[in-house]
């Protein structure tokens, strides 16, 4: 049999940095083929190139046996290649049966737009996916997992041969991953040759039957599922073997830090009730949708407090904003770096000052020494990679602006840190050092509350595990004794867990 | 100017690639006000050289630089809101508004020129805050919002005084009138709003935060800066610098122009833009916005003396600002 999907010798070169370096990747039709790397490792942009969005400096993209030249997006559709983009490309102000057929839509006499037919295949794609959604809604108004399901859907409306989805569960919850693994199932049975770009090793065990492994732009393995083992795969990602040890339960916890008693801020968080002791790491664990960051962006003064209280130290506090929060000690770096925790566009030192701007000047007036100087501390403590302070925090891989995210409210000094996944889009190696970054915190006396959806990390990190689902704070589990299941089955409470795929 | 978050970072292994010519309009480009005063330099000396005897003589420079100095202080508060991300199209009615109520204060109830600018000042602070409000409190993006009050406040302006009032007095308009080392006042006080405002936006801690707000406001709020309360004080800040050009006008003129200002809030946001702000915000410095004001007074005072009719130097102008935001394309394009 030809392969469906046949890369020969790719090289792409960005600025500055070979992206990829002679990759070859052949997969079948039907089969589903992981392409697994650490961020950087050039995973992306092999799938963009392969879907015709990027053009390749060297080498050649066989469509079952066919040389394909350079193709764009109108191209690349008559080949029957779609992409999954990881950003979307859906345009939430307009129907889903729209942005189906956006720029091909069915038309009639005189140009018109045929939207009954519109409607129609779309219900019948949609239908196909094993989903029953209005053609007619606008697609702001999905949860993203079906958002995912409707680019899929846009992919589908072409006679598709290949399929390409980049990183496509970041942004879904464990059930809806699995709806998506299904539909995934069945396109391969169909006969539809998949490549499926992600970091999530229990993913790929869990879909996929091959895998090429990428590192800094070159292939360093190609294996069958069925005949590796996640420590082989880590150590191709990786160069190394590499080993989350859990926390051992040594240290000693000092006073109650932060209290949350009973709160409530409509519409995400009912009732959630917990404390946090000096030199403790609690982590909040659930599943997406399950009211966690909200949670701690009420007890940070970010959001309406609608019912319970906050004890800081054992004293109640009303926050009227951050400021507030932060005049208490308290700290928050948020979930989402890009939108709501750093500020790109501006250097490093100006990132990690953010928050101390009165630390930095003297009598209002600011030092740019000054704040170089914490910026340099900071960059060495974290060992951020970056060429200077004056860097732009945009320009930095993920890791390291994690680490600049962890520095900005590191350099306030708080009592209590609240971190909303520490590591997400964060690889391998950089996480292992967040871990460590994170443990040496509490170790000197910093309260740490740690929002996770990664069950492994949550082991790791956890002295305890407090779970919320839908809202509620449900139950509580000892760190160095819970297990994923345990967890799993107070997140989900009613729901089924057997089938439920493990984000590794 | 100190460089934390104001200068973009030192030009990065990308640029370095470049070749010399290309390094060269990098670096330019990468400031604005650098370049700004490159171009003003040159189009000084270039005037100097082909008309000396109309460009270089004390009268010409000194109406120069008076023309402006109005908009020279709107640029300083327009640069603070677009630094913010945000920005006022009511100036030109507020600099109407200020300008009236000074002129009906002395001109028809014999109040003190002191009194007169305070109030009118006073009417520009308060028709900011309103507009602050507007834009903090409901929540309406500050292009309606702005537009609603340009207009609203122009109303006003006529429901005052319609016809307006000439002379207001002579106390009054020697605030207006007087000279100084050969240039009129509005001119010195310009010098100091700017050096003032261009001194606090650089280096203070307070007005440090705005460029936070621009950069991200989200972030900028979770980190404790306080988004809507500093918002609401750029607009009144703007407010005030409006009503101050207004009484400076209406005291040079010795007359309240029910008129007044109108469109001026465009050719104060070209100059805000050529002087390196971007509608995104974040970015761009108070001497740059100047730098942007003096460039388009010299490039319509060097037509004028070259005998270009009007219509040519609004189609120069123009061409003048694209030229320098696409400038900006070329340096994001190349710096990735």
């Amino acid at each position: 049999m030809t392969a469906r999907i046949l890369a020969q010798g790719i090289a792409k070169q960005f600025p500055g940095v070979q992206a990829l370096d002679a990759v070859s990747l052949a997969v079948e039709p039907g089969e589903i083929h992981a392409l697994l790397g650490e961020n950087g490792a050039g995973k992306s942009t092999l799938g963009k190139i392969i879907a015709g969005v990027y053009s390749a400096d060297a080498g050649q993209v066989f469509i079952d046996g066919a040389a394909v030249g350079a193709i764009d997006e109108v191209e690349a559709g008559r080949l029957g290649i779609g992409i999954v983009h990881q950003e979307g490309s859906l345009v939430g102000q307009l129907s889903i049966a729209e942005n189906v057929f956006a720029g091909r839509q069915p038309t009639g006499r005189f140009g018109r737009i045929d939207r009954r037919a519109m409607r129609e295949r779309t219900r019948a794609l949609l239908a196909d996916l094993g989903v029953t959604l209005d053609p007619d809604l606008k697609v702001a108004q999905l949860p993203p997992a079906q958002a995912q399901v409707v680019e899929i859907a846009k992919a589908l409306s072409r006679d598709l041969r290949a399929l390409i989805l980049d990183e496509p569960t970041a942004a879904l919850t464990l059930n809806e991953t699995e709806r998506l693994f299904e539909v995934c199932r069945t396109l391969a049975a169909r006969g539809v040759a998949i490549i499926y770009v992600s970091h999530r090793l229990a993913e790929i065990f869990a879909l996929c039957h091959g895998v090429t492994v990428l590192k800094d732009g070159r292939v360093t393995g190609v294996r069958r599922v069925a005949e590796t083992s996640q420590d082989e795969l880590i150590r191709l990602m990786v160069g190394r073997e590499v080993h989350f040890a859990r926390t051992t339960g040594a240290r000693s916890f000092g006073e109650i830090r932060l209290e949350a008693r009973g709160i409530a801020a409509a519409p995400f968080v009912r009732d959630a009730s917990f404390a946090v002791r000096a030199g403790e790491i609690v982590c909040l664990a659930g599943l997406v949708g399950a009211g966690r960051s909200e949670t701690c962006e009420a007890i940070f003064g970010a959001r309406r407090l609608a019912a319970g209280e906050v004890l800081v130290r054992g004293r109640r506090v009303r926050f009227g904003g951050p400021w507030d929060a932060m005049a208490a000690g308290l700290g928050m770096a948020p979930e989402d770096r890009k939108d709501a925790g750093l500020f790109l566009s501006m250097d490093v030192a100006a990132n990690v000052c953010a928050t101390v701007l009165d630390k930095v000047s003297s009598s209002g007036r600011i030092s740019s020494t000054k704040a170089d100087a914490l910026a340099g501390r900071f960059i060495r403590e974290l060992r951020i990679a970056t060429p200077s302070a004056r860097h732009l925090v945009g320009h930095l891989s993920g890791g390291n602006q994690q680490k600049v995210l962890l520095a900005k409210w590191l350099a306030m000094e708080p009592d209590v840190l609240i971190v909303d996944e520490p590591t997400r889009g964060v690889d391998v190696g950089a996480r292992s050092e967040i871990y460590r970054i994170l443990r040496d915190l509490a170790s000197r006396g910093l309260a740490l509350l740690v929002v996770s959806s990664d069950l492994p990390e949550v082991l790791t990190l956890a002295d305890r595990i407090v779970v919320m689902a839908d809202g509620c704070t449900v139950g509580e589990l000892d760190g160095a004794t819970a297990d994923e299941e345990q967890v799993l089955r107070l997140a989900t409470r009613h729901t089924r867990v057997d089938a439920l795929p493990v984000a590794a | 100017m100190s460089n934390l978050a104001l200068e973009p970072a030192a030009p990065s292994f990308r640029s370095r690639a470049g070749t010399l010519p290309r390094r060269t309009l990098l670096r330019l480009a990468n400031s604005r006000a650098l370049m700004l005063f490159v171009l003003v330099a040159a189009l000084i000396a270039a005037m100097s050289a082909f008309y000396p005897n109309n460009f270089p003589t004390r009268y010409n420079i000194a109406a120069v630089l008076l023309n402006a100095a109005q908009n020279a202080i709107l640029v300083t508060g327009m640069m603070l809101l677009m630094i913010a991300g945000g920005f006022d199209l009511s100036i030109g009615s507020i600099l109407a508004l200020a300008g009236v109520w000074a002129g009906v204060a002395v001109g028809w109830w014999g109040w003190p020129a002191e009194a007169g600018l305070l109030i009118g000042i006073a009417v520009g602070g308060l028709a900011g805050l309103v507009n602050g409000l507007i834009v903090t409190r409901l929540g309406i993006n500050a292009l309606i919002a702005t537009l609603a009050t340009l207009t609203i406040y122009r109303g006003l302006t006529y429901l005052t005084a319609g016809t307006g009032v000439t002379p207001i007095g002579d106390a009054f308009k020697a605030y207006g009138q007087s000279v100084f080392l050969g240039v009129q006042t509005p001119f010195w006080v310009m010098l100091a709003v700017v050096t003032v405002g261009a001194w606090l936006l650089a280096n203070t801690r307070f007005f440090r935060q705005y460029y936070f707000i621009g950069g991200n406001a989200r972030a900028a709020k979770l980190s404790g800066i306080r988004v809507e309360r500093l918002t609401l004080i750029g607009f009144v800040i703007m407010g005030l610098l409006a009503g101050l050009a207004g009484v400076l006008g209406a005291s040079r003129l010795n007359s309240a122009v029910v008129s007044a200002g109108i469109n001026v809030e465009l050719s104060v946001i070209t100059a805000t833009v050529l002087g390196g702000a971007s509608l995104k915000g974040g970015e761009g410095t108070v001497v740059g916005g100047v730098l942007g004001v003096l460039f388009i007074a010299l490039v319509q005072n060097a037509m004028i003396i070259n005998g270009i009719g009007i219509f040519w130097q609004n189609i120069i102008v123009g061409l003048v600002l694209l030229l320098g935001v696409s400038l900006d394309r070329f340096k994001h394009t190349h710096r990735g």
